[in-house]
């Protein structure tokens, strides 16, 4: 089993905001970062991966099951990091840890007190004193503990400073040497991913824009920049979208070949961010307009 | 071993990988047989994701610098000196015979060229 | 599941401490013996759903394995087993305090919290977080002041179902109750499990 997360045309409507029937997979033993702008869906797809929220169509499948008949085996695969705490915030991290272990086949007391030990946690504060660092840390802490296979994490390094979201990094690769572990991580701080993230599912709008490897993303994508006389109906369909000022133009484009037949040494193309992919894709196709 | 990645080079990371490591191998000091790190340790050390580390493994497998067993990871495969030397002395070839035609355009003789190089090559 | 009950435990280890004053206090009052184990049994669980109405609590328990048929299962569940260690705790004290009771106190103080959650215990499942401690409440009251009314009035104006109760043995009476409420309980139970696998977290 390759995947260990299929959603196949999964859909959600809410008041003012819905899923366009999204198709995502998520391979076994890399990390795939989940990016888009704030409200694009990304909470909303992460709930409908835990099960906190039921798709009105489609299909979710993790580790190829189903969880209308395997809920718990699938959670007991799972360790879960959200973006706010949790755990009951009046409850100090040994009692919390008393209420979640039990609830895993294969908690392992042995592992947690390791992670409690490096990432220097208190046993015996409420968790409503720790800092959001803190919170975050006893949050892995608990989904390391358990041998999940899977870990899925909204927005971890929300609200946390650089030296924190490092060192987490630092610590994500750590889980990663031995193969057997997926991480699926949401984010809109992209920075995060440029280092860690094998694959790239990006979302906007809810709906979902690719799903490739970060070499596919290089390969695919790319910033192009020149003169705005060079731009006219033809040649303008090569782009995603174009960004026009006084000094020239900034374009996105999927279809690096056309751009480099049509402008050959005209233009300057480079590696677009992942950044640049989120704001050039965020209004969809535009066109130039003539006066 | 020693991998010195750029993150601003214009140059893909994992080619910045297979490079250096190829010219570890060429130079004597990666031997044939050595293993080398997993790609998932590399990536930690690096600092990378771990698909750059596997592309650029696999790229040094099908350029012949390597060979892989299932389970056991990658090792320094067997180097035959002289085809690398034929190939080595044909992009030398291909890179003086650009040096000539820029040297043309701007009117160099063979006489400044050959200072040129000789100034270059004992600096 | 044990799991899930026991965690009522560890959530609240401070609030059981005030639980033995306030037994002792009602029975300092003298208040009916029936009251003080009805009082006795609503403490703990609905205390949790001082908890469980948060929904975070909700996020947690849904993503840990467990499903939703056993974290209701377990409230329900949970909620006979805690009334059963708060009648035993409480008929400890009244002994302790040399006050008299009977088993058919128990037996009222036990059934009326059965009543009361089986009313109750839904509620909290449909109504938004936050407004579920008034609508307890308030259903608290209600059913405080209206009930015995209701209760009265029946007797008085429907001599039909006053003659019916009073024509039974007291032992058909007793199953008569025990099963009704049993049925009612079950009923609650079901229909809070159906309103839970739709919610929204």
């Amino acid at each position: 089993m390759e995947h260990v997360v299929e959603l196949k045309n999964v859909t959600k409507k809410f008041k003012g905001f819905s899923l366009k029937p999204i198709n995502l997979q998520v391979r076994r033993g890399f990390v795939t970062g989940f990016i888009g702008a704030n409200g694009a869906g990304k909470s909303t797809t992460i709930k409908m991966m835990m099960n906190l929220l039921k798709p009105d169509a489609g299909k979710v499948k993790l580790f190829g099951l189903d969880y209308q008949t395997h809920e718990r085996a699938i959670k007991e695969r799972i360790g879960f990091v959200y973006d706010g705490n949790v755990f009951y915030e009046g409850l100090n991290l040994k009692d919390i840890k008393r209420i979640v272990g039990p609830a895993y086949k294969r908690w392992d007391d042995k592992v947690f007190y390791r992670y409690v030990e490096q990432f220097e946690l208190p046993l015996n504060k409420a968790i409503k004193t720790f800092s959001k660092g803190m919170q975050m840390k006893a949050s892995l802490a608990i989904a390391l503990s358990h041998h999940a296979e899977l870990i899925i994490m909204d927005e971890p390094t929300a609200g946390l400073d650089p030296i924190f979201r490092r060192e987490l990094l630092d610590l994500l690769q750590e889980i990663m040497l031995d193969g057997s572990r997926t991480i699926f991580f949401s984010t809109h701080i992209t920075t995060d991913l440029d280092r860690i993230a094998d694959y790239i599912a990006f979302i906007n709008n809810g709906e979902m824009m690719f799903n490739q490897s970060i070499h596919d993303i290089a390969e695919n994508y790319q910033l192009v920049k020149g003169g705005v006389d060079l731009l006219d109906r033809d040649t303008e369909k090569a782009f995603v979208h174009i960004h026009r000022t006084s000094t020239g133009f900034q374009a996105l484009t999927d279809n690096i070949e056309a751009v480099k037949k049509t402008f050959g040494d005209s233009v300057v193309m480079e590696r677009a961010s992942l950044e640049d992919m989120m704001y050039y894709m965020k209004g969809g196709k535009q066109h130039v307009q003539f006066n | 071993m020693q991998i010195i990645i750029s993150n601003s080079s214009k140059e893909p990371i994992y080619e910045q990988i297979t490079n250096q490591i190829k010219s570890l191998i060429l130079a004597g000091e990666l031997k044939e047989g050595a293993a080398l790190p997993s790609i998932r340790q590399l990536a930690k050390d690096l600092q990378i994701s771990v698909i750059t580390t596997k592309r650029a493994y696999e790229e040094l497998e099908k350029a012949g610098f390597t060979y892989s067993i299932v389970g056991k990871g990658s090792f320094v495969a067997e180097q035959n000196l002289e085809v690398i030397r034929e190939k080595k002395l044909r992009v030398i070839e291909e890179q003086l015979g650009a040096v000539i035609t820029n040297s043309r355009e701007i009117g160099l003789s063979l006489n400044q060229l050959q200072q040129l190089l000789k100034i270059l090559y004992e600096e | 599941m044990f799991n899930l009950i026991r965690r009522d435990l560890i959530l609240q280890k401070w609030q059981l401490l005030i639980f033995i004053p306030i037994i002792m206090f009602f029975i300092i009052m003298d208040k009916h013996p029936a009251l003080i184990f009805l009082v006795a049994s609503i403490l703990i669980p609905f205390n949790a759903y001082a908890y469980d109405e948060k929904a975070e609590t909700n996020i947690l328990l849904n993503s840990l394995p467990y499903t939703r048929v056993e974290i209701i299962a377990s409230r329900y569940l949970g909620a006979i087993v805690y009334m059963g260690l708060a009648i035993g705790v409480t008929c400890l004290a009244l002994v302790t305090f040399n006050k008299p009771f009977t088993m058919s106190d128990m037996a009222i103080g036990g059934g009326l919290f059965l009543w009361f959650a089986s009313f109750t215990f839904p509620l909290f499942y449909i109504f938004k977080s936050g407004y579920i401690s008034t609508v307890v409440l308030i259903g608290f009251l209600i059913l405080a002041g209206v009930g015995p009314s209701v209760f009265m009035f029946i007797a008085e104006n429907l001599p039909v179902i006053n003659d019916f109760i009073v024509s039974l043995s007291v032992p058909t009476l007793y199953t008569g109750v025990a099963v009704l409420t049993l049925i009612i309980y079950s009923v609650s139970w079901g229909v809070t499990t159906i309103i839970y696998q739709r919610k929204v977290f």
